[in-house]
């Protein structure tokens, strides 16, 4: 919003360069228009202006009036000249008829001042019609940059008058974009077909980015596309050097207890751990701490259990008792083993933190 | 005294349960493809031609098997099947730092990405920021489960 302000700023400029005259006419013309179309307003707008007109004319004829008396009698002649001239703009204005040539160059005639005062006129009537235009189209884009006007100065607001007018065109345009591609145009900012489609593929790729953001830990401190970006591929890489640790160690411990693994096993681990640190693990990278403590519990127990045990129900330990291998399900087939104390005391305290049951 | 313990825990876990989440999902496909791989390579070829290589190429099967909802996952599954004796699957690229603008060093970086991702040369920058995220994940899953199994074996 900053920016679509300031960069009227520099166009409020950059109209100053352009003649007062061309100006002004146009916007005598958008009045008129505005005038025509509309009736319960425009009586009040044409007394407003034909009040203003007498003021201006006024304060120019004491201008003029000024002017002639502190010259010589030289002037006398264009004075009278002019006088006759603005007699006749003045009979035309009271009329009520809004001729903007005249008008115009009447006010050119005039001092710096006096076309300050007039183009402020101008102005308070320009927000009037732009009220109006506001009530009759209520186009979402005007709305916006209606708002935006209200909290600049004076000077702004009769540039950005030229502007709201364009700006209509391109609400029209946007309307009918709005149902497939819900993007805002900012002022100054294109609206044409390739532009919006790049805004939207831009939107996409940033809303991917903060996705990506909250999975890659340590992303949060970062800021800036390349150091996230810098950050995720740190990640992955790091990631993928672990996966090759861990076959390195494969290889090198011996592979003679491969044998006793036991896929079963080794599933209800993973699903019970996955359970217990389920939501730690949707969202990011969990604790090797943690794991290490589970692990390092439940691989006595595999490593101690025979590998014809295949579906051993682990029923949860009391607070004090051991476990009860009377207990375990009649289907099992083969027996078990009488555990060791050290896997008593372990798995005590593994099941005592998780407290799962399996039942098979 | 059984019926007690079962009645008093209310969690039960059977055997093949029907909401399992995403993550459970990848778990139990990928040791269930690596773990009797791994136990078939260990018996078959006693110590003598067991390489990092072979190893490799069955962790990374097991990974694509596993994750064949994403363009990554059938990627690495049609390279691996594809293509068993190359190894290149070697991910350390050099940053070509040619431009100090910004958008090149990000570009760099994009592409840089590109080349870790399987697959992710042909994808265009949208789709592969998607796919990096699916594959940062499993990643994390794939290791997880990894060193479970070599908690166990050592």
């Amino acid at each position: 919003m900053l920016e679509s302000l300031v960069s009227l700023e520099s166009m409020s400029l950059s109209f100053m360069d352009v003649s007062v005259l061309e100006r002004l006419k146009w916007l005598q013309q958008q009045q008129y228009q505005q005038v025509q179309s509309s009736t319960n307003a425009s009586s009040e707008l044409l007394q407003f202006q034909g009040t203003n007109n007498d003021e201006l004319l006024q304060s120019n004829f004491s201008h003029f009036q000024m002017l002639g008396s502190g010259f010589a009698q030289n002037y006398g002649m264009g004075f009278g000249s002019s006088h006759d001239t603005m007699d006749g703009c003045i009979s035309r204005t009271s009329s009520c008829q809004m001729d903007p040539a005249d008008t115009i160059g009447v006010i050119l005639k005039n001092s710096e001042e006096n076309i300050a005062i007039s183009l402020k006129n101008k102005r308070k009537s320009e927000i009037k019609t732009r009220e109006e235009e506001k009530t009759e189209k209520k186009i979402k884009v005007e709305a916006e940059t209606e708002s935006n006007m209200k909290g600049k100065s004076n000077v702004s607001n009769t540039e950005s008058s030229s502007d709201t007018s364009k700006q209509t065109s391109k609400g029209a345009s946007e309307i009918q974009k709005l149902d497939y591609i819900h993007v805002r145009a900012r002022r100054g900012q294109a609206t044409d077909r390739h532009s919006l489609a790049e805004r939207a593929r831009r939107e996409k790729i940033s809303k991917k980015m903060k996705y990506l953001q909250d999975l890659v830990p340590g992303c949060n401190k970062v800021t800036g596309r390349a150091g996230m970006l810098d950050e995720i591929i740190n990640y992955v890489q790091c990631l993928q050097r672990q996966v090759e640790v861990s076959n390195e160690t494969m290889i090198i411990s011996p592979l003679t207890k491969f044998r006793s693994l036991n896929r079963d096993n080794l599933l209800q681990f993973l699903s019970m751990k996955l359970a217990v640190l389920n939501p730690e693990l949707e969202l990011a990278l969990e604790d090797l701490s943690v794991k290490q403590a589970y692990f390092t519990n439940l691989h006595v127990v595999v490593a101690s259990k025979p590998s014809t045990l295949v579906d051993a129900p682990l029923f949860p330990l009391d607070q004090q008792g051991s476990l009860d291998l009377s207990v375990i399900n009649p289907n099992q087939t083969t027996s078990i083993e009488a555990p060791s104390p050290s896997w008593e005391t372990q798995s005590k305290s593994l099941y005592n933190s998780s407290s799962l049951g399996y039942q098979y | 005294m059984e019926r007690q313990i079962i009645s008093k825990k209310k969690q039960v876990f059977s055997v093949e349960p029907t909401k399992l989440s995403p993550s459970e999902v990848f778990t139990r496909k990928y040791t269930s493809h690596l773990v009797p791989a791994l136990k078939k390579l260990n018996m078959d070829k006693n110590s003598s031609q067991i390489n990092q290589v072979t190893v490799k190429h069955e962790v990374d099967m097991a990974l694509a098997l596993s994750a064949q909802e994403f363009a990554w996952g059938r990627f690495l599954l049609q390279k691996l099947s594809s293509a068993d004796s190359k190894s290149s699957s070697s991910n350390q690229t050099q940053i070509l730092e040619r431009s100090n603008d910004e958008d090149g060093e990000i570009e760099e970086k994009m592409k840089e990405l590109q080349e870790l991702l399987p697959g992710g040369k042909e994808m265009n920058v949208e789709e592969m920021l998607s796919e990096i995220g699916n594959y940062i994940k499993y990643l994390e899953l794939q290791t997880s489960a990894l060193k479970t199994i070599v908690q166990d074996t050592t």
